[in-house]
């Protein structure tokens, strides 16, 4: 469970460092969250099926860190922030690319 | 980039990872279904009846939103679950796709207006 916590917090402060940095950009779109769901797809692919299934593999890196690292939340709260704004252009194309973006990237990290 | 910050970030999001934990251990995908949808409602909920008011400090918003929330609900799990959901049943990953997708949504939507509303009712007072 520790190894979970410690996890969690490294994979937030990456998280925290990457959107911190998109927003130097002062590009007004979600790119650092779509970037981090993405790539935190994709490795979690590839951990859980080309790494020993071994507790600190699965506690620290897979549930704490890439857990952490990646989020749900932000990316339904930007998601109604452009409902509400009637961005539909960018709520249609932020969604597709993060979800079927999601799924395609985790299921190419399974392979190989 | 202040110390405070990250400190707080990575403390927050030490019990954000585990509390995630509990939901997933015990209850597997599912556990984790909740959580992400739980973890859309309160951080809709908090952005706009909190954060963007300044109703509290920075430190403490970046440690209970992209802290606590963020680390809560995890992107890179709900994938790789259904992946897995559908190499068994098709429809099971289907429905677990489709209902994350929905009930994230209308669950930060949800936040959202409970927010306005809540913020309304305080102004018109």
């Amino acid at each position: 469970m520790i190894l979970v916590g410690f996890g969690a917090s490294c994979g937030a402060l990456l998280r925290y460092l990457f959107t911190y940095l998109w927003k130097q950009l002062r590009v007004d779109w979600p790119g650092a969250t779509l970037l981090i769901n993405l790539t935190g797809a994709f490795c979690l692919g590839i951990l859980t099926h080309h790494f020993p299934a071994n507790q600190f593999t699965i506690l620290f890196w897979e549930t704490g860190f890439l857990g952490g690292y990646t989020t749900f939340s932000t990316l339904n709260t930007e998601l109604v922030a452009m409902y509400n704004d009637h961005q539909w252009f960018n709520l249609i194309i932020y969604g597709t690319l993060s979800y079927l973006g999601g799924l395609g990237l985790a299921w190419l990290g399974m392979q190989f | 980039m202040k110390i405070k910050n990250l400190v707080a970030v990575a403390a927050f999001a030490f019990f954000g990872g585990i509390f995630r934990y509990l939901f997933s251990s015990n209850l597997g995908e599912w556990g984790i279904m909740v959580a992400n949808l739980v973890g859309c409602f309160l951080l809709s909920f908090l952005t706009y009846y909190v954060i963007e008011r300044d109703l509290l400090a920075g430190w403490l918003n970046l440690g209970l939103g992209t802290g606590l929330i963020g680390a809560f609900t995890t992107f890179s799990s709900f994938t790789t679950s259904v992946l897995n959901l559908s190499k068994s049943n098709f429809w099971v990953g289907g429905g677990y796709f489709l209902v994350s997708l929905l009930g994230g949504f209308f669950a930060a939507l949800i936040g959202f207006i409970l927010a306005q509303l809540l913020v309304k009712m305080e102004e018109d007072k």
